[in-house]
């Protein structure tokens, strides 16, 4: 049996099914592009969280009276200084007086001043921005100094992130879910094609069969036609996706992705995700067409 | 090749058997007619030998093939060892008559090259030079038989199975086929026709196997059509 024969069967077949053809490219396109987005946005949560990672600190917030009565770090807040730099969990500290709260809260807030004026020199207590050897270690960290003297508050910029994270991953889930849905109705889809296609070849298969043709090799024009429509929309489903990226990702998170606080989707992130879908695709196609044609198809 | 012992077959959805207690043995080289009224049995009896149906009862054994054994996947092999021909010709209408012929090649995967040689050899055998690029919509009943028995030969099968092979022709059409497959049987190849028409079975004087009501009511040597009526 030579391969041209049995893919000039092939293009005939998608032809003469065109708009079955069509619609299950359709159908599997979105479903492979739903799937691919809700790794990328998988993938974009693990750079992140990388991202964060290497910047884990807390911030120490001394209390009132430590923040005015030793500005210059010499007492009670000395004494913790030099604790935290003895602990061997911690990379570094930088003390920050109230005044330089004050200055960095202007700066924050410079232009607004409905901001700038709810403040001024003492509302802000001074702190101590503390970074980690080993971020996994800041609940002890945070813990332990939470109750020492002279320590009003320690705030976690995880608690931030996590809910940045959480809703990346209910994005994440939703997509995924959607995913799943349409892929079970390109399943369907792609059955019915074959069911169709089967349909109206039985002549030409029963006398391929009479000539003795075995059942693979009846049944696998069939087969090929299907995984055909899956790779064509897996490669849709790709180039949806770049489009996306590129023309509404880009710009609607442009200012996210300078200032460095999302990290953008990456050439590299495509090549990690095309194989995924094109396998997915054919997976989905080969498995629904065999399937079918062992269940409905008699020959 | 072939040889039934006994063999029985009913149709589901019906309640008289289409074939009951059959023993029939016809030998290598053979040419033999089935013949019989309508609806006796002869086309379920081809479908057996080709392994179209299964038998209820009895022992069966054709071109080599033990059928009452016989897995589900070894059927296609058992039936590229037999040639089959049709009233209705089944030919693959979107194929030219030489892809048609070569089809069955393919299917058991000969090369490019064997197609290419073996295929214009067997179109000059059955008489159709010069037609090999024609859809069988283009032909005449008679030559769309011709494709469909060059089809059913090129593979040099053992036995050749023709179910009323000249139902759709007229008589001259009709003596044009049976020349062929006489012809076809002078290489060796047994050859077993179910058929209603009288004419021929009587020219060719060849064995005759007569069914009625699925069961063999004469066997005779060079018999026919019309002995016992
Ligand atoms: N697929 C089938 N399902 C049920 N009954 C069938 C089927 N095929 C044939 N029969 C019955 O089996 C019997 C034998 O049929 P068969 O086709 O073998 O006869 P035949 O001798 O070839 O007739 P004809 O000369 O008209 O072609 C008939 O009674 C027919 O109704
Ligand atoms: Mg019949």
């Amino acid at each position: 049996m030579r391969a041209g024969y049995v893919f000039s069967e092939v293009a005939t077949g998608l032809r003469r099914n065109i708009t079955m053809t069509i619609a299950m490219i359709i159908t599997t396109a979105i479903s492979l592009g739903l799937l691919g987005g809700g790794l990328l946005v998988a993938r974009m949560t693990s750079h992140a969280e990388q991202l964060y990672g290497d910047r884990v600190q807390v911030d120490v917030f001394l209390t009132t009276e430590v923040s005015k009565n030793d500005p210059n770090c010499r007492n009670a807040c000395l004494t913790l200084l030099d604790e935290m730099k003895a602990n061997p969990d911690i990379e570094a500290v930088e003390y920050h007086s109230q005044e330089d709260a004050y200055q960095q809260y202007l700066e924050q807030y410079r232009g607004q001043p409905a901001m700038t004026e709810i403040v001024d020199k003492d509302t802000l207590p001074a702190f101590l921005r503390v970074r980690l050897k080993d971020p996994a270690k800041l609940a002890i960290v945070a813990e332990q100094y939470g109750r020492s003297p002279g320590v009003q508050q320690v705030t976690d910029q995880r608690e931030v992130i996590n809910r940045v994270f959480d809703v990346f991953t209910a994005v994440r889930n939703i997509t995924l879910a959607i995913a799943v849905i349409q892929a079970i109705a390109a399943l369907l889809l792609i059955s019915n094609m074959v069911q169709i296609a089967a349909f109206t070849r039985r002549t030409e298969t029963s006398i391929m069969r009479l000539v003795g043709a075995s059942r693979w090799r009846t049944q696998l024009p069939f087969m090929i036609e299907a995984i055909v429509a899956g790779v064509v929309g897996s490669i849709l489903a790709v180039l949806g996706l770049w489009a996306a990226k590129a023309w509404f990702i880009d710009k609607k998170l442009s200012g996210l992705f300078n200032s460095g606080v999302l990290p953008q989707i990456t050439f590299g992130d495509f090549v990690f995700v095309t194989p995924i879908l094109l396998g997915a695709g054919v997976l989905l196609a080969a498995l629904s067409a065999y399937v079918t044609l062992r269940a409905y198809v008699r020959t | 090749m072939i040889h039934l012992s006994h063999v029985s077959k009913s149709y589901k959805t019906s309640t008289r058997p289409a074939l009951e207690d059959v023993t029939v043995d016809v030998g290598k080289g053979e040419f033999a007619f089935l013949i019989g009224p309508s609806g006796s049995g002869k086309s379920t009896f081809l479908r057996l030998l080709l392994r179209e149906e299964a038998p209820d009862r009895g022992d069966m054994t054709v071109a080599g093939s033990d059928l009452t054994k016989i897995r589900r996947s070894k059927v296609p092999v058992h039936r590229r060892r037999i040639g089959c021909v049709f009233q209705d010709f089944r030919l693959l209408s979107n194929k030219t008559v030489s892809q048609n012929v070569g089809f069955a090649l393919e299917v058991l995967g000969r090369n490019r090259n064997v197609v290419r040689r073996v295929v214009p050899e067997v179109l000059e055998l059955v008489g159709l030079e010069g037609k090999a690029n024609r859809l069988p919509h283009e032909l005449s009943g008679g030559e769309q038989q011709r494709v469909a028995i060059a089809r059913a030969f090129v593979n040099r099968p053992l036995l050749l199975l023709a179910d009323e092979p000249t139902g759709n022709l007229d008589p001259d059409t009709s003596a044009d086929i049976m020349l062929l497959l006489e012809r076809i049987n002078r290489t060796g190849t047994t050859v077993l026709m179910a058929t209603h028409d009288n004419a021929i079975v009587d020219s060719m004087r060849r064995r005759v196997i007569e069914l009625q009501l699925g069961k063999v009511v004469r066997d005779e040597d060079r018999g026919v059509y019309g002995v016992g009526r």
